[in-house]
């Protein structure tokens, strides 16, 4: 028996910021902007759902997630129903996993969402349960929950090696604040100049304000169906999901896979992954959703991902190879950095973008795109998940 | 302790609220490290039939499964690769500037880099490839209910330091 095809046929992201609402409200924003997508997709087309949401245990004291969510989007899962907590890759943990459901023939359509409420009514709580995001007895009791001063060492060691500049990292902030600054469900919806981003207060050096994406309430939905369903119910261009990858080699910091802080190992061996999964290469990658939590994390992301050469991701971001017209245009949304990073979101959010650049309809369209591709690390760069699309199903 | 908007919590331990870990052996197996860091021991667990070293330590090893695990001394002290030192968004517990730096345990140490806060150092003093050595502090103690009996069970954890340089080396 051939394989089934998955495709993604829907997707809806809420505003993203400081959210005056609860993490169920989110879920709904979400689910009802991504079922507005496309006109005909109702709640009882879907049989199954992944919920995707970190910090909803902690700050919404709600476990068993799954059920809740199933319940106030009145969607009756009959093939899965289940929470997934990667933190910021919950989302593309999603995907994949409805992608191989789909394809296996256990579920026809699947909604994968993800939302987190991270501000709590005193603002010290998310600093504090940030605390648990990393491998907690080890890595969180050096005081380390927010992640900057983790991707700080990053930077220096890349500085160091390669002599990347403070000026190639703020290209990062400056490019992705641009495209973000028209999006309405961004967090931050301003444009930022290289003198802005050059002058920012201080974080942990050699980051500063505009290197860092901030902490973000949100949610996000997607629909991944199998090729028979996605062409009932969708009338637009048919979005494949062609592969994808998630490699984890270690949690505590210590354990870093690579041979120094600037190589990530781990990163590179899932994009390989994909890369093998989808048949295709860097070259054949039109648009990236890469994960630029920070600055620093693109710039070696566009590394590892072989859209240049190892070292030489600092001048590759400032040329402008991630703008539009460049190689390959990243975060054409805004990313991380402009638009906010609700955990279990983000990956969802990246893969609205994608479907809306293979369908023609993005606001900054990058003309023609074929294939495109979504990233997301998680905590202490302790994980990777790349998914790859396409217009045409891997043949 | 009044606990404002959760009365119920007076005078009660929240445990989810507590940072460091549950050292106590009523609540771990790899307690003996906690109680080899109370006298001033860095240590991990050694494969007795692989000789697999791992970090942090383990129960099983983590290449052949056997639970037949000794502690072994890791080094005390380690050259900063890179550091930074956080100004704004430290944790609650901690304070700005917090120090952090990728720590090299040297070529003969099973563990090759850690990671570590750097205490007792002064911001604006730490360079790169500067030596730090490994330090223990007291962190608060906790209740444990044990049958009708409640006991405080005391607790450190680590760091690490600058190696301070004394007048006449």
């Amino acid at each position: 028996m051939n394989k089934r095809n998955a495709c993604i046929i829907a997707a809806g992201v809420s505003v993203f910021g400081e959210r005056q609402a609860h993490l169920v409200d989110l879920f709904q924003e979400a689910a009802k902007r991504c079922l507005d997508d496309i006109p005909g997709l109702k709640p009882k087309d879907i049989d199954g759902l992944l919920v995707a949401t970190s910090l909803g245990g902690r700050t919404s004291t709600q476990v068993n997630t799954a059920p809740v969510v199933a319940e106030r989007l009145g969607i009756h899962p009959t093939s899965i129903c289940t929470r997934l907590d990667t933190l910021c890759a919950g989302g593309n943990s999603g995907i994949i996993l409805a992608t191989a459901l789909v394809e296996s023939g256990m579920s026809d359509v699947v909604m994968v969402t993800g939302a987190e409420k991270l501000y709590t009514p005193q603002r010290w709580e998310v600093f504090y349960s940030e605390l648990n995001v990393v491998d907690h007895d080890w890595d969180a009791t050096q005081g380390l929950g927010l992640p900057p001063p983790f991707f700080a060492l990053h930077a220096k060691e890349h500085m160091n090696r390669y002599g990347t500049t403070k000026e190639q990292l703020a290209a990062v902030s400056v490019t992705n604040y641009n495209f973000g600054a028209v999006n309405p469900n961004a967090q931050f919806q301003k444009k930022l100049t290289m003198e802005e981003a050059m002058s920012a207060m201080p974080i942990a050096a050699p980051l500063t304000l505009y290197d860092c994406c901030p902490i973000t309430d949100g949610g996000a939905a997607a629909v991944i169906a199998c090729e028979e369903k996605a062409k009932e119910l969708s009338d637009r261009p048919l979005v494949y999901i062609r592969g994808g990858a998630q490699v984890a080699l270690h949690s505590v910091s210590a354990n870093w896979p690579g041979e120094h802080l600037a190589d990530w190992a781990h990163l590179r061996l899932a994009a390989k992954k994909a890369y093998e999964k989808a048949k295709v290469g860097p070259d054949d990658i039109d648009v990236a959703q890469t994960h630029d939590c920070f600055t620093i994390s693109e710039v070696i992301e566009v590394e590892e991902f072989g859209f240049c050469k190892k070292g030489e991701g600092g001048p590759y971001v400032a040329s402008g190879q991630i703008n539009l017209g460049g190689k390959v245009p990243i975060n054409t949304d805004g990313g991380l950095l402009s638009c906010g990073h609700p955990f279990g979101a983000t990956g969802i959010r990246q893969s609205a973008e994608i479907l809306k650049q293979l369908q023609g309809r993005a606001t900054f369209q990058v003309q023609g795109a074929e294939i495109g591709l979504a990233h997301n690390l998680s905590a202490l760069c302790a994980e990777h998940t790349v998914v790859i699309y396409g217009r045409e199903p891997v043949k | 302790m009044e606990v404002t908007g959760i009365p119920l919590l007076s005078n009660k331990y929240p445990v989810t609220m507590d940072l460091w870990p549950l050292e106590a052996k009523e609540f771990n197996k790899i307690y003996e490290f906690y109680d080899n860091l109370k006298a001033g021991r860095f240590t991990t667990t050694k494969c007795k039939k692989c000789g697999h070293v791992a970090y942090p330590p383990r129960i099983i090893c983590p290449e052949c499964y056997s639970e037949e695990l000794d502690y072994i001394d890791l080094p005390k002290k380690g050259k900063v690769i890179v550091f930074t030192e956080q100004l704004r968004g430290v944790p609650l517990g901690f304070e700005a500037p917090l120090i952090h730096a990728w720590i090299d345990l040297g070529v003969g140490s099973p563990v090759k880099r850690i990671l570590s806060r750097i205490i007792n150092c002064p911001a604006g003093q730490l360079k790169e490839g500067d030596e730090v050595q490994f330090a223990v502090f007291n962190v608060p103690a906790h209740p444990i209910e044990i049958k009708k009996e409640t006991i405080t069970a005391e607790r450190v954890f680590f760091a690490f330091e600058p190696v301070v340089k004394k007048a006449n080396d």
